[in-house]
């Protein structure tokens, strides 16, 4: 049971030394209770303090990071079983698999391509994370020129896959600065496997399909052996196994604080699946059901697109209102003469409305306004979403330059800025809409005829 | 119940079976047992029968029994020298009477009389089932509120038209039937060309009373087919119509004991009976919702003419059955919707003004009885608009006046706080303020296209119908522009005010059993729940006890519940059995205890809208608190954001939470750690804008000096400058007993 | 070291709703006492079924590999319902998209032929949905009502603004409610409360949480549809409605699924893509606890029934 931030704060020194960034010791404290921050950071405790509190403060699930200082992955530490009771914090890393056998050319464009791979989705720019590199041809050099050529190519995150630790020692000479995730310590090898990565401070995954007994068991010899950054591979995991098997991993480690089973888990969807779509279906699957790391079988951006926005959407924060940055968005493919509306920066109005106009057959140009992502009447109400701010807005995102008329649509329920907004901006025609998104297709059939 | 009654009840309803014995008794020896009989296209049998006994009478043969039951209920005729309450008696004798009417109407099917041909038309008699499905779907979903049946002849054809009208203008289906003085009500109105049919929502059922059981039979049905009730099952057949079902009797000239004999089986069904000659009353509720039996001698209704009286009569007999009214489109010249609520109407277009600076206006909601209110009255006292100068300034009073069987005075505020959001509604109006410091501005516009202060009447009748139907029954507005008049008034309307200050003053939470919740933030706080007691307010401030008792009688199903505290556990606390549970049970297993007067154990839990955020600062042996509008740092080096990131989210966090600002004003504000004297710094604003009111309370706790010992942001902004100035102020929360 | 699984204990249990029989086949859907899929706390007792979408009138703005797909079915709801079940389809969901005051304006006596065609063409159960403006469902449902009055039909979507006629419906008829809220728990809640006030049994309502597509706010809705299905299970009986989703319809809708050109060379393969837009929102959803998902591609129908199956072994 995690302790309250009071609780915390009377173990405390009550110093109010600000050594740990935060300006009082109770303001430090309500942080830990969060797990937000660790109490090692307060560096005058009691050892008796610290006795008492790391325990309580330590993160369920470890923080893992996999990569470099240029592009990392960190994944773990999540808190809850189901995103609405806090958020989900970290991503899962998504991986493309690479085999050493390949034709390295080949191997390389697919790098050039997934490393050049970044999709603007409103404002937010969504990229694939690295790549699994699979020691296919069982040949310890083969495998450590194929990683270094990969790594030479794009500095991606990279989890090697071998079970020699020869081979991984040769792959591990030439990418270790960049902390890949060792695939894999399996019972016969995770003496040597131990080494290398305390050797190398890389991450290791602990691999053991036979049973969770038998995987716990594993990640202990692990930890004694001195190697505390662990990922968990339970095996392979169709449909089924993989959601029974992830929610008693994640259970494991929330309610009951089992340690040996509290590290972020990999899983290699193409295992189980008979097809690249199935494929497809069964990563979306393991990013809302509680993997850390997938690896995908092949590259398609067709796929990756959808995969990368399941993940922003199951990782935003649903306490938070999602904000879409302001700024003038061409739904379609408008033209000057097309149709101007505005609405605000929720992300779910803009949704709707960009929904909509997607489907009025109107090419359109939406203007979306910082309401600080509050919805349009909400938005209204508190001053945040007013004749000013939208006439702002049109200036400030250069609407004159991209549309050739002067008209704009203002949403239903606003009606009444519809005044004050001819004031504002002067020579303008200011448009009604309909109060309901729903309606702006039927809106725009009745009422636009530019 | 009414002697008279009782006995013409049971003296009809003995002949009406001595009637279908004679003519069941005919029919067998004449057409024999095996003759089919059915009523028009219906898979209900003879439905009153079907419905009360589960018997489906398919053919003569199967009647005998049935009657031989109805005889069973028939209680004796009541005897000059005995006096009983004969309610029971009166209502078998008229459940036996249906059954003998569909007995007798059955066989006249079987004889091919029915449906009736009369003067040249053929009369529809019973509803056929797709008919009645269509209707019932109408009765389920409120388009139509149920039927009126009625019985006999209006005093003229005049009448008889306008009370149809009436009652189709309300949606009400209107069945007719049955003679008065040898003139039917069907004749009045073909005589007067009025379309009778399915399409005009008026069905011709038969000339003589028997033909009545129609109207009960289509309820059974309607029941049986909406009300998931099986046939047999009376009880339920018979609830589902007084409580869903919005019809009533009307009887139309002189009763006579058949007459008496059927109404009695209408009241069964909760439908009660109005008759506009001079008839016993039976008021007292029971069977019925409200009253059974009405008179309402229709030359002594108020109106100037017969036309007017007609009007009445159907106005009240709607309030009889408690009908609910609702207004589509606000009568109004110009547009209306939540959309024009923020407009502001400025002095270029400013056409009048009542109240603001140097003026005087208020607006006033009281209840009254019933029978004192007369709906939808609109009266205007002194000039109109069309009658003042452009850019005048007019003293104004608006007087509300509401009945509603379910109204009470502690619902008062809350309407009349209502006004501002009604009124704002309307183009080109702008209302400011409330009670005394009301002002409305009406634009040129507005009143160019015809806008004038009775239509503030008109916005009002509609709106507390619309949304307060629940509570409310009947609305009447007055509205004084007559300067002597808004003074002489004023003085009362102040009484009120003031009355209703000390009221709210006064509630306590041990005067209540009853907390409210609030769980209207659980769409982003899923695992907050707000618990309402009378001395402390929602911690977004937007709701009190009393605006969630309102609520919850007007949308039992919304975000508004009651809380039974249950057991005390913890006085000095505030933690009651109730309310634990109901917090266990409302914030999906998280949080199981609550107290509602600690901020150290077991506080509410926060959502993310409260008005201030209250923070224990240790150092101090006290709290802060801090307003949502005060955007600098505070001395807990947090500012009210990241707080708000903190505590927020639905989180139960001792020594944090989220409240109202007048909480602080409160007699259990964190009692249990000390109350006010806890407080050591208060936002800027908070302090500045609350002064008044948070004086009175230092004075009331007996720290009448305490507020000047209280920091803000203009002196401290962090422990280490606050705590000396406690300290050379002598700030109580220093010698208090320590909070860690 | 031997793993002590933790299991959750529920008290509650997803009320079960049949649809269908009566001459067509039934099925029944919901029963839940665990989360979805998830053997190790209660039982599904019953797989979630997959429903295909017919429209009554061509669409007129589908993306082109839907109407490559479906080809010259989609001129004749009888004839697509029939191609439905031969693609696997466990329900036909039937829009009755030409009552729209927008798209053919029909009414009643047309919405009684469609149904009729469509109830001989398949014996499948069946779905209706009107064209979603509140007065014009009122209309078209209800006559649909009558058609299959007895076949357990279900009929939406049954919304705060004409619930009681919708449910008024289907008590007459012994249909089954879909009620839609827009995407919150309390409402959703509200909305069932007030149906069954109305006289409609618990097991006669399906919900729909209302979708968010993949991208378009799909977090809310399986958040949401989480949130209502533990409800359930600790108990509220008034959340214990089965949970329809509305798939095809907002996964295809988008311009990810439907734009042909102008779109980023980043976004790929357009079939490919827009497949597993259909699909990715459908297994989320189904994760999250959709008892019904409605969809629309053929391709989809198959893979989403095989993942049904491999989610339930």
């Amino acid at each position: 049971m995690a302790l309250s931030g009071i609780e915390i704060y009377k173990h405390l020194p009550k110093t109010n030394c600000k050594k740990c960034g935060f300006p009082t010791c109770l303001a430090f404290a309500m942080k830990v209770s969060q797990k937000a921050i660790a109490i090692t950071a307060c560096t005058d405790l009691s050892e008796t303090a610290r006795a008492a509190l790391e325990a309580a403060s330590r993160p369920p699930i470890r923080l893992i990071t996999i990569g470099g200082d240029s592009r990392k992955v960190e994944v773990g530490n999540e808190v809850v079983m189901f995103r609405h009771e806090k958020t989900f914090y970290h991503p899962p890393g998504l991986m493309i698999k690479l085999k050493d056998t390949a034709p390295l050319e080949a191997t390389l464009k697919t790098v050039d391509e997934v490393a050049n791979l970044v999709i603007d989705r409103v404002g937010l720019k969504l990229s694939l994370d690295g790549f699994a590199i699979q020691n296919e041809s069982k040949d310890a050099a083969t495998f450590a020129r194929c990683v270094e050529a990969v790594k030479a190519k794009a500095d991606l995150p990279l989890v090697l896959m071998s079970p020699d630790p020869a081979a991984m020692e040769a792959a591990l000479e030439k990418s270790a600065r960049s902390r890949p995730l060792i695939y894999a310590a399996t019972k016969d090898n995770w003496e040597k496997m131990a080494e290398l990565a305390k050797k190398h401070s890389c991450p290791l995954v602990a691999s053991e399909p036979a049973s969770l007994d038998e995987l716990a068991a594993l990640t202990q010899k692990l930890n004694q052996a001195g190697v505390e950054d662990l990922v968990l591979d339970p095996g392979p995991q169709g449909f089924s196994s993989s959601l029974n098997t992830l929610t008693q991993l994640r259970r494991l480690a929330l309610k009951k604080s089992f340690r040996p089973l509290g590290y972020p888990i990999i899983t290699f969807p193409a295992e189980t699946t008979g097809s690249p779509e199935e494929e497809v279906l069964l990563a979306g699957q393991q990013i809302a059901k509680y993997a850390g790391i997938i690896v995908l079988s092949r590259f398609s951006p067709a796929t990756a697109y959808p995969l990368l926005t399941m993940r922003l959407n199951m990782y935003t924060d649903p306490q938070k209102p999602i904000q879409m940055s302001p700024g003038i968005y061409p739904i379609g493919a408008p033209k000057p003469s097309s149709p101007l509306c505005v609405t605000t920066n929720f992300s779910l109005t803009y949704f709707s409305v960009a929904t909509e106009l997607e489907a009025s057959g109107f090419p359109s140009w939406l203007l979306v306004c910082d309401t600080e992502g509050l919805s349009v009447l909400t938005a209204w109400a508190a001053g945040k979403f007013d004749a000013e701010k939208i006439a702002k807005s049109v200036k400030a995102f250069n609407v004159e330059a991209s549309i050739s008329h002067r008209s704009i649509i203002i949403p239903g329920r606003v009606a009444v800025l519809r005044g004050e907004l001819e004031e504002e901006l002067q020579g303008w025609k200011i448009m009604v809409g309909p109060p309901e998104a729903m309606e702006i297709g039927s809106y725009l059939k009745r009422y636009w005829t530019n | 119940m009414s002697r008279f009654i009782a006995t013409s009840a049971i003296r009809g309803a003995h002949s009406v079976i001595a009637d279908a014995e004679a003519t069941l008794k005919d029919a067998l020896q004449k057409m024999g047992p095996e003759t089919p009989v059915a009523f028009t296209s219906t898979s209900y049998f003879l439905p009153v029968i079907f419905g009360f006994t589960g018997q489906k009478i398919t053919k003569l043969g199967d009647m005998p029994a049935a009657l031989q039951h109805a005889r069973s209920l028939l209680p004796p005729v009541p005897r000059d020298n005995l006096w009983l309450p004969y309610l029971g008696e009166t209502l078998d004798a008229g459940v036996a009477t249906l059954f003998a009417e569909e007995i007798i109407e059955g066989i006249r099917f079987a004889k091919g009389q029915q449906p009736e041909q009369y003067n040249g038309h053929k009369l529809n008699g019973p509803i056929d089932d797709v008919q009645m499905r269509s209707w019932g779907i109408q009765m389920v979903d409120g388009r139509m509120p149920g039927f009126a049946a009625i019985v006999g002849a209006a005093k003229s054809n005049e009448v008889a038209v306008e009370i149809v009208r009436q009652l189709q203008s309300r949606g009400q289906l209107v069945f007719l039937c049955s003679q008065s003085n040898g003139r039917s009500i069907i004749d009045q109105l073909r005589e007067s060309g009025v379309d009778l049919g399915y399409d005009t929502f008026t069905v011709t059922f038969g000339t003589d009373t028997y033909s009545a059981v129609y109207a009960l039979g289509y309820a059974t049905r309607a029941a049986l087919s909406f009300g998931n009730v099986a046939a047999g099952d009376i009880r339920k057949i018979l609830l589902y119509n007084k409580f869903r079902c919005f019809a009533f009797v009307l009887a139309l000239g002189q009763v006579d004991d058949i007459k008496y004999a059927t109404a009695a089986g209408a009241i069964n069904y909760g439908f009660p009976v109005i008759a506009d000659t001079v008839i016993p009353n039976i008021l007292p509720s029971g069977v019925t919702r409200y009253a059974h039996v009405v008179s309402l001698p229709f030359d002594d209704l108020p109106g100037k003419d017969d036309l007017e009286k007609a009007q009445r009569l159907v106005q009240r007999c709607v309030e009889i059955r408690g009908i609910k009214i609702k207004i589509a489109q606000v009568p109004i010249p110009v547009a209306y919707g939540p959309a024009f609520e923020g407009e502001v109407v400025r002095r270029e277009n400013l056409r009048i003004e009542y109240g603001g600076k140097g003026s005087m206006c208020f607006e006033l909601l009281t209840t009254k009885s019933l029978d004192e209110v007369e709906d939808g009255k609109i009266t205007v006292v002194g000039p109109e608009i069309d009658a003042v100068p452009d850019g005048a300034k007019v003293p104004l009073a608006i007087v509300i006046e509401v009945a509603g069987r379910k109204m009470q005075t502690d619902f008062e505020p809350v309407l009349e706080r209502q006004i501002h959001h009604f009124v704002n509604g309307a183009e080109g109006i702008q209302h400011i303020g409330q009670r005394d410091i009301a002002w409305l501005r009406f634009s040129k516009s507005a009143v160019n296209k015809g806008f004038k202060l009775k239509h503030l009447g008109d916005i009002l009748h509609a709106n507390y119908h619309n949304h307060f139907g629940a509570i409310v029954d009947k609305v009447q507005i007055t509205l004084y522009s007559d300067p002597e008049k808004v003074k002489q008034l004023m003085g009362k309307a102040r009484a009120i005010y003031s009355e209703r200050n000390i009221r709210t003053a006064g509630l306590t939470d041990e005067a209540v059993d009853t907390f409210y919740s609030c769980s209207l933030c659980q769409s982003f706080a899923p695992t907050h729940i707000c618990v309402i007691n009378p001395e402390r307010v929602g911690l977004c401030g937007a709701y009190n006890w009393l605006d969630c008792r309102a609520s919850y009688e007007i949308n039992p199903t919304g975000p508004n519940k009651p809380v039974a505290k249950g057991k005390v556990i913890d006085a000095a606390k505030g933690e009651w059995e109730g309310v634990n549970k109901f917090v266990y049970e409302n914030t999906q297993m998280k949080t199981d205890r609550f107290t509602l007067y600690s901020i150290m154990d077991q506080p509410m839990t926060t959502c993310g809208c409260c008005e201030c955020v209250m923070v224990l600062l240790p150092e101090c042996n006290g709290f802060m608190l801090v307003s949502r509008d005060d955007y600098g740092m505070t001395p807990c080096g947090m500012t009210f954001t990241t707080l708000m990131g903190t505590v927020g989210g639905g989180l139960q966090t001792p020594g944090m939470m989220g409240v109202g600002k007048y909480y602080l004003l409160s007699k259990k504000f964190i009692s249990s750690e000390g109350g006010i004297r806890r407080v050591v710094w208060l936002s800027k604003n908070l302090k500045e804008s609350m002064e008044e009111e948070l004086k009175a309370v230092c004075e009331r706790e007996g720290v009448p000096d305490l507020l000047d010992k209280i920091g803000d942001g203009s002196v401290a902004t962090t422990v280490e400058d606050l705590l000396p100035l406690l300290e050379k102020k002598g700030h109580p929360a220093l010698t208090m007993a320590p909070l860690i | 070291m031997p793993v002590e699984i933790p299991v959750e204990k529920w008290a509650g249990k997803v009320n079960e709703v049949k649809l269908g029989g009566n001459g067509r086949k039934s099925i029944v859907i919901g029963g839940e006492t665990t989360l979805p899929f998830l053997k190790i706390d209660g039982a599904m007792p019953h797989r979630p079924a997959i429903a295909v979408e017919v429209d009554d009138v061509m669409p007129a703005d589908w993306s082109p590999h839907l109407i490559a797909a479906w080809g010259d079915a989609l001129e004749d709801p009888a004839v697509w319902a029939k191609k439905a079940a031969e693609y696997g389809a466990d329900i036909i969901a039937l829009t009755l998209d030409s009552a729209h005051p927008e798209r053919g304006n029909t009414g009643a006596a047309e919405a009684k032929k469609t149904v009729e065609k469509v109830l001989a063409a398949v014996d499948l159960p069946v779905i209706i949905i009107g064209p979603d403006v509140a007065e014009k469902d009122n209309e078209v449902l209800i006559a649909a009502s009558s058609v299959g009055r007895g076949q357990r039909l279900a009929l939406g979507n049954c919304v705060d603004k004409n619930y009681r006629s919708v449910a008024a419906a289907c008590i007459a008829d012994g249909h089954v409610a879909i009620a839609k809220t827009p995407i919150d728990i309390n409402l959703a809640k509200q909305l069932n409360i007030l149906i069954c006030d109305i006289g409609l049994a618990p097991d006669a309502i399906l919900m729909d949480p209302t979708t968010g597509g993949l991208g378009y706010g799909i977090e809310y809705t399986y958040s949401v549809m989480e949130r209502l299905r533990l409800a359930a299970l600790i108990g509220d009986k008034m959340t214990s409605m089965p949970m329809i989703c509305n798939v095809g319809e907002e996964s295809w809708r988008q311009k990810e699924a439907r734009a042909t050109s102008g779109v980023p060379a980043t976004w790929g393969d357009h079939q490919e893509r827009a497949l597993a837009w259909e699909g990715i929102t459908a297994v989320s959803l189904l994760n999250s606890g959709a008892d019904i998902v409605v969809l629309q591609h053929p391709r989809t129908i198959a893979l989403i029934k095989d993942a049904i199956s491999k989610l339930m072994a």
